[in-house]
């Protein structure tokens, strides 16, 4: 007998390659028969902090407000600010509405499923319980996801897994064109906006307000109004599944293996952890349908409706801070508008109902109700990273705290310093060697593991996160670590091919998707080298390249490169060479070292993850100024010439010090460069940077390039004067200061360089940078990073300040206005 | 076949302790478990069901043995070839009091052998739960199995009784001669 005959009969689904696809018949969630038709209606009670810390409670007069944590610099700042200073209005400093990420009354449930699955003796895994309704799709299949290899030797266990749910095309069609209608009256609300800084228009109130109802409704997955939607299909089932074993002396064999699993569209699916443990204990006394219900009961009434929804500007700068009160004026408002039960906000204004399908009747103008509740009801977040709310299962509160700003690809709950610390603490002590491969071992045989998996996942290859013996909870957890390093919130198509945990009964058909991340417990994986491109080994933390691995082919950019700059051929990273091993030409041995030194002085997990950020970010802008010599253009920077006209050319693309340092770093990235293109994240980001560069503020001005030219190089005083005017002149509004605050994260220098101005020769450009600098102090995330500029620089503003006060005075008397009017003349 | 039931020489103790992957598969409730455990640890486990697999490591007559038990439900069966790659040796565990099952474990048994990569490995037998009342014996189960019909490949059928631990160590000291035998062992042959 052949052992093609072997094959069994359920692993023979047609499903495509990049998906298990035993969501293939889940009705879209937009279709209302998959809510139940007794969906339970929101309460409108709302979340009570858990701690009776009050300190915080929002502030009736919080407008304009200087929050408490304000240092002298902000009073100095007011001090200053007498005389006729551009202060901005609310239209100006938040030109968009403030909306819930989870409004009351929306059609979306927290929870779509709740399912229980059952080790049967004779049977195997099976499907004992599904609610509210069916997930259709490979029932048994699901079932041995829930049940882990060796679930049998733990008592307790956790899983990660995603279903990739698909639409019928008449479905994508038809969300397609929303998403174009939607998106097209965007534009056409932005280009009235522009320009218009107190926007009363009654009109365009009320489009902007179908277009909220209408965004909340439909994008609470990664696509919001300002973010790209991507094409990568329909968002992620996300299942978090806890499975118990029970020895049981009365049963046949001796015990029972249950797991019960919650299925969500949220990518914070660990907030339900304590949930599940309770529901499934509950489920061992009261094995009947009932028991899912009251979970799923409990999870959908959790209130999130105070979390407020950010622009991705606005998550951008809150992930990559570590300031607790960043935008906790927004938390404030939300609460304030609730309190006040203001009509016209989506904070409690129920769905159109023209718009979308009816709402729950009970949800709605809960605003007297919430008076009756009081003002002490609404606590701020202690910390505005995490919003914090309950859920109420069986009588108990139980605290959740959900991130506020969803990154793309960042999914559960995970640790990046714990997987560094994995596969950095037996290199550190004896470097491993890697047998060399072009796109992986970048700095030769003795390239970190760390970049050696980010090569791996960059350049789309097969990894496998081995750990044997361990609870597969925790290998889900270093697949979803390595998506997010990856990521770096920047790039996208990880999570979407990932399987945080998976075991042989679906290696058929994770083989057919071409590039994977997955989790296993079962050491047999490690056996088949044709199976995977790079293997980490979780409990020994060693890494090995499959012998098995396709080579790297010698592409055409690799040979422009080299005939372009004879010079730098011999550096670029090849097999038959290990040119680029001593002299660290991608600076990743000194990124890595760093890291491990941030590790070592207790540095957060969000400063890590900041870092990594910064890493692909600057990946990124490698790769497009290494397109745009070799190629001559480069998608990866979408730059409209007009706009780039209109704004006078500038100049953009990552910024080096001479032309050899720039060779240099691009021999050293050439190959993983070029093993990157034509993966699913660079296509993805071409996407992105399109849809971005169409929304985002200051089209055909790289702020980044221009600061970092402030930073990197030596400029002459014209030269600096240039950038300085520019920036002075640019950037106004509320989201071009969110801009430039992302380019100068506080975690660098914050904007220590743009303030240099302060000092620069020209009296024109002190004065000019002053005053970009106060817009920046006024602005709501500004004030942050202006609470933290040197002394010596807000010392030179404050004598900037004064000098232009003085001349002013001077020239009115004499009938003229300069200085700073000039600035204000333009603003208004 | 049955020749090679020679007791071990001395020499076999000159080839230090290089590992040797072994499988043990059989249908469901037949003692894998209950056989992998006693030889490790020489303690009788009430087992329960195996999710997946069990493996450990084991040494025994200088030999180290990596041994390899997967669950027998016959929804999981088919994730046994996943196991085939590099195995040396088959253990094939049967419940011989289970009439009904025989013929059953016959056709999987014959699956596995049928098998590209599992075309040079030894076969070891254990005719298990020998203690139960009306268990077939060692002969019967060679012929229900259809042993005859193997050609070049050493088999060996073990009656056991995994519970005490009767029979193991003689099954795994045939295990070990032939082995050593084996020219991946650098052993030289037959």
């Amino acid at each position: 007998m052949a052992s093609s005959q072997f094959a069994p009969p359920y692993l023979k689904r047609t499903s495509s390659a990049a998906s298990y696809a035993n969501g293939a018949n889940l009705q879209h969630r937009r279709s209302l028969s998959t809510i139940p038709p007794s969906r339970p209606t929101r309460s409108p009670q709302p979340p009570v902090g858990m701690t009776p810390e009050m300190d915080r409670t929002s502030d009736p007069s919080f407008k304009g407000k200087t929050p408490s944590t304000g240092t002298g610099a902000s009073s100095q700042h007011s001090s200053l600010s007498t005389s006729a200073q551009p202060r901005y209005d609310a239209a100006v400093e938040r030109p968009r509405k403030l909306r819930s990420q989870y409004p009351r009354g929306s059609t979306e449930n927290h929870v779509e499923y709740i399912l229980v699955a059952s080790f049967d003796i004779d049977r195997g895994p099976v499907m004992e319980h599904q609610y509210p309704v069916s997930i259709t799709g490979d029932e048994h299949m699901l079932a041995e996801l829930m049940l882990p290899d060796q679930a049998h030797v733990r008592n307790q266990d956790w899983t990660i897994f995603f279903l990739h749910k698909d639409t019928s095309q008449e479905e994508d069609e038809a969300e397609r064109q929303a998403k174009e209608e939607r998106k097209a009256r965007r534009i056409r609300k932005r280009d009235r906006a522009k320009g218009i800084i107190h926007e009363s228009d009654e009109e365009d109130e009320e489009e902007a307000d179908l277009d909220d109802l209408d965004d909340d409704d439909w994008d609470d997955d990664e696509s919001t109004d300002e973010e790209p939607d991507g094409f990568e299909g329909p968002p992620l089932v996300y299942v978090l599944n806890l499975v118990n074993t029970k020895q049981d002396k009365t049963v046949k064999r001796g015990a029972v293996v249950k797991a019960m699993a919650i299925c969500t569209r949220h990518p914070f699916l660990h907030i339900y952890k304590p949930l599940l443990l309770l529901a499934l204990e509950e489920y061992f006394k009261a094995p009947v349908p009932e028991t899912l219900a009251m979970l799923y009961d409990a999870v959908n009434e959790m209130d999130l409706s105070l979390m407020p929804k950010l622009t991705w500007l606005e998550r951008h700068l809150l992930q990559s801070s570590e300031n607790k009160d960043l935008f906790v004026e927004k938390f404030e408002q939300m609460i304030q508008a609730r309190i006040s039960g203001r009509s016209g906000g989506d904070v409690d204004q129920p769905l159109d109902a023209s718009k979308g399908p009816p709402p729950p009747p009970t949800v709605f103008r809960s605003g007297s109700k919430a008076h009756i509740e009081g003002h002490a009801a609404y606590v701020v977040p202690r910390d505005t990273h995490e919003f914090e709310s309950k859920v109420m299962y069986k009588g108990i509160p139980i605290p959740v705290k959900v991130p506020v700003a969803v990154m793309p690809e960042i999914v559960g709950d995970f640790s990046l310093i714990k997987l560094i610390q994995n596969f950095s603490d037996s290199h550190s002590k004896s470097p491993q060697t890697f047998s060399l491969h072009p796109h992986l071992t970048t700095n030769g045989p003795t390239t970190h593991p760390i970049i050696v998996l980010i090569n791996a996942l960059l350049t789309q290859k097969r990894v496998i996160f081995l750990g044997h013996n361990m609870p597969s909870g925790d290998v889900a957890e270093a697949v979803l670590a390595a998506c997010a390093l990856a990521s770096g919130g920047i790039l996208r198509g990880f999570t979407r091919y990932a399987f945080p945990y998976t075991d042989l009964t679906k290696v058929d058909d994770l083989l057919k998707v071409p590039g994977f991340i997955a989790g296993v417990t079962n050491p047999t994986f490690e056996h088949h080298p044709e199976w995977w491109d790079l293997l980490c080994d979780i409990p020994s933390g060693k890494m090995k390249i499959s012998s098995k691995i396709e080579p790297a082919p010698i592409t055409e950019g690799l040979v422009y490169f080299q005939q372009q700059n004879p010079a730098y051929a011999n550096l670029i990273h090849n097999s038959s060479s290990s040119g680029s091993a001593s002299n660290d030409l991608t600076g990743d041995a000194a990124f890595m070292a760093g890291i491990l030194r941030s590790i070592t002085t207790r540095a957060g997990e969000r400063v890590i993850r900041a870092k990594w950020r910064t890493w692909v970010l600057k990946f990124t802008r490698i790769a497009a100024a290494f397109e745009e010599s070799v190629y001559g253009a480069s998608a990866l920077y979408t730059n409209d010439e007009q706009d780039a006209n209109a704004m006078g050319a500038h100049g953009h693309g990552y910024v080096w010090v001479d032309e050899s340092t720039k060779a240099k770093e691009l021999a050293g990235n050439v190959t993983r460069i070029e093993g990157w293109r034509n993966t699913r994240s660079y296509y993805s980001f071409i996407q992105d940077v399109a849809q971005l560069s169409a929304i985002r503020p200051l089209k055909g001005l790289d702020l980044a390039h221009l600061h970092d030219r402030l930073r990197t190089q030596r400029l002459t005083p014209m030269q600096s004067k240039e950038i300085y005017d520019t920036l002075a002149r640019h950037v106004h509004s509320y989201d071009e200061i969110c801009m430039l605050l992302s380019v100068a994260p506080e975690s660098h220098t914050g904007l220590f360089y743009v303030a240099l101005g302060l000092f620069h020769k020209d009296r024109d450009v002190r004065h000019r940078t002053a005053a970009l600098l106060e817009r920046v102090a006024e602005h709501e995330a500004g004030q942050h990073w202006w609470r933290i500029l040197s002394r010596f620089e807000k010392l030179a503003y404050a004598r900037i300040k004064r000098e232009v006060e003085a001349e002013g005075k001077a020239l009115v008397e004499k009938g003229e206005g300069v200085g700073f009017g000039e600035v204000e003349k333009r603003v208004s | 076949m049955g020749a090679s039931l020679s007791i071990s020489s001395l020499f076999g103790k000159l080839f230090g302790s290089k590992e040797v992957r072994i499988l043990m598969l059989g249908l469901d409730a037949a003692g894998k478990t209950t056989i992998l455990y006693k030889l490790k640890l020489n303690q009788t486990m009430t087992t329960i069901p195996t999710v997946g697999f069990n493996v450990e490591t084991f040494t025994y007559r200088n030999i180290k043995f990596n041994m390899w038990d997967v669950g027998g439900q016959d929804k999981i069966r088919p994730l046994w070839r996943h196991y085939y790659s590099g195995t040396q040796g088959l253990v094939f565990v049967v419940d011989s009091s289970d009439h009904n099952r025989i013929d059953e474990a016959k056709t999987e048994l014959h699956r596995i052998l049928n098998d590209l990569e599992m075309s040079d490995c030894l076969l070891l037998v254990f005719a298990n739960k020998q203690d139960i009342k009306g268990a077939m014996d060692p002969q019967t189960i060679t012929t229900k199995l259809e042993l005859s019909k193997l050609k070049e490949r050493p088999w060996f059928v073990q009656p056991a009784i995994a519970t005490e631990g009767e029979g193991l160590t003689e099954g795994f000291g045939w295990l070990s001669d032939n082995i050593k035998k084996t020219p991946k062992y650098g052993g030289g042959g037959k």
